[in-house]
């Protein structure tokens, strides 16, 4: 387990028929956390543990996240959500920190296994 | 014994073997230790954008398909090697140094970079930027290093003329630096040089290592080089007083350059004398001339590289060695023949170091010439006093280089020291 958390989503997405089933819960239970609601993608709510993540970020992806938030600070001062057109559409709920979170960990576990490491002369 | 060995060697310096369209060369003298180069034509003048190469150059060793960064580095720790790159105006060199019998991890790790090299965004902007930074920074810090560069670019323009620092104020993108690898990693521009190894054996790790590789067979470009000179001084506090007087000439490297350059520089044979230069003598206490003489494979600087700590003493010695160079056309007899002789004794002991050996072979693999020391020797001992004068005038007719960093306002102007 990792900073991420646990995970049934490659097992479930592996299996055709599991996916079948499982997809549209998956699907109504985003739309039901209500951060779309707010212009928020799923990324965004992840824990900020990575700095380092974020800081991979494209200039751009960077800017767009802060917009973001202040969109959704803004929502939260009022009250309310946004209207509805200005919600976050389902397609656009991309995982675009995930991958960057993912290679973070990777080198993580490549220094540590460096540098626990005991080397053996063949 | 020692006579089979010798003659060993004599025949034995590199051979340049072309495997499969890229050239190999190797010489093994029995060091204890080997190093094997990469030499990539993707120096600075094949560059399509001033700082490009200086960025690629800081790639080096970085993120490959077989390997993080870390495990680069921690990889060729656990084997006791030494990596490194360097960049020239032709070439940039990926080198690595190791214990004999690691070869074939070396040759894996740098050739895993030419042909999958993964040019990250995150490692451009944490690593490479910083250190392309830092370099410029202390380059521009450095008269001499200065000098240098601004004669080029008076001397050559483009190509020859770009600068081997990223100047501040070059954007130069990720995307910039991936366009230039994908074009210059390619199999015609790449030569492998090794020491202190076989050459047969280094033929087949190369072959081995760049054979599944999808790299290309397209060759850089860059127009061939014309000498313009020029005049240029530029502000600079906190170092020597420096003035560079240069001379420069297209084509391919003349041997009397080497004389010229071995007669004129002041630096001593023996240890506490001012040794025989027409310079050494003659320039007053705490000034230094530098004889430079730079051969490209299609040009060549060479030149005069004043220093001291006052405007006033520098430009006295400017004078001095501006005289020296005009009548070193009349160079004859006995003179002429010690600085050839010094001039082929620096030649050859270039050969003893690796560097040396490595910055010999470079000029000569791409060119397919003849890479043993003889060929050079001869060509010096060749140049007799006519053809020196010969040389000499022709290339101190053409306009010179003239660059002044310090204080500009009492450096001399080039013609207030007699050019």
């Amino acid at each position: 387990m990792n900073a991420l958390g646990p995970s049934l989503a490659p097992y479930i997405r592996s299996s055709r028929t599991l996916k079948k089933y499982v997809a549209p819960i998956a699907h109504w239970y985003a739309d039901l956390m209500g951060y779309r609601k707010m212009g928020l993608k799923y990324d965004d709510l992840q824990v900020e543990e990575n700095p380092e993540a974020l800081g991979r970020l494209t200039p751009r992806e960077t800017y767009d996240r802060a917009y973001r938030f202040k969109v959704a600070s803004d929502c939260d001062l009022h009250h309310h959500p946004l209207p509805k057109e200005q919600w976050t559409k389902p397609e656009d709920d991309k995982r675009y920190l995930l991958p960057h979170i993912a290679n973070v960990l990777k080198e993580e576990e490549e220094r540590a296994t460096w540098d626990t490491m005991t080397v053996q002369r063949k | 014994m020692l006579a089979r060995r010798a003659s060993a060697f004599a025949r034995s310096f590199a051979t340049v073997v072309d495997s499969a369209g890229v050239k190999v060369a190797a010489v093994d003298n029995g060091q204890p230790t080997a190093a094997v180069t990469f030499l990539v034509k993707a120096g600075s003048r094949y560059e399509p954008k001033p700082g490009v190469a200086h960025a690629l150059k800081n790639f080096a060793f970085k993120s490959t398909a077989k390997r993080s960064t870390l495990g680069t580095v921690r990889e060729s720790e656990l084997y006791g090697g030494v990596l490194s790159a360097s960049l020239s105006r032709e070439y940039l060199a990926l080198t690595s140094e190791f214990l004999r019998g690691d070869e074939p991890f070396f040759v894996d790790l740098m050739s895993s970079f030419l042909t999958s090299g993964k040019f990250l965004r995150h490692e451009f902007q944490e690593y490479v930027i910083p250190v392309v930074e830092a370099e410029s920074t202390a380059a521009s810090q450095d008269p001499a290093t200065r000098a240098l560069e601004l004669a080029h670019s008076l001397a050559f323009r483009s190509g020859l003329g770009s600068s081997l620092f990223a100047s501040p104020h070059s954007h130069v993108s990720l995307d910039d630096v991936k366009e230039f690898a994908a074009r210059a990693f390619s199999k015609g521009n790449i030569a492998v040089l090794g020491t202190g190894i076989d050459s047969t054996a280094l033929t087949q790790l190369v072959e081995k290592a760049l054979a599944g590789a999808s790299i290309g067979s397209s060759a850089v470009e860059s127009k061939p080089s014309t000498y313009f000179g020029g005049e240029t001084r530029v502000e600079s506090h906190g170092g020597p007083e420096t003035l560079f007087i240069g001379f420069g000439a297209a084509g391919p490297a003349d041997p009397a350059l080497a004389i010229l350059s071995a007669h004129l520089s002041p630096q001593s044979s023996v240890k506490w004398s001012q040794g025989l230069s027409p310079i050494s003598g003659a320039i007053p206490q705490g000034t230094s001339v530098q004889s430079v003489l730079m051969p490209y494979s299609d040009a060549t600087l060479f030149g005069l590289l004043v220093q001291g700590p006052s405007a006033e003493g520098v430009k006295e010695a400017a004078k001095v060695a501006t005289k020296a160079l005009k009548e070193s056309t009349g160079l004859k007899g006995d003179a002429l023949k010690m600085a050839a002789a010094k001039a082929k004794f620096a030649a050859a002991s270039s050969l003893d170091g690796r560097d040396g050996i490595f910055s010999t072979l470079s000029t000569k693999v791409f060119a397919n010439s003849e890479p043993s020391i003889e060929a050079t020797l001869a060509s010096i001992d060749k140049v007799d006093a006519a053809a020196f004068s010969k040389s000499v005038a022709a290339i101190t007719k053409a306009k010179p280089t003239f660059v002044a960093v310090g204080s500009v306002q009492t450096l001399p102007f080039a013609d207030e020291v007699g050019l």
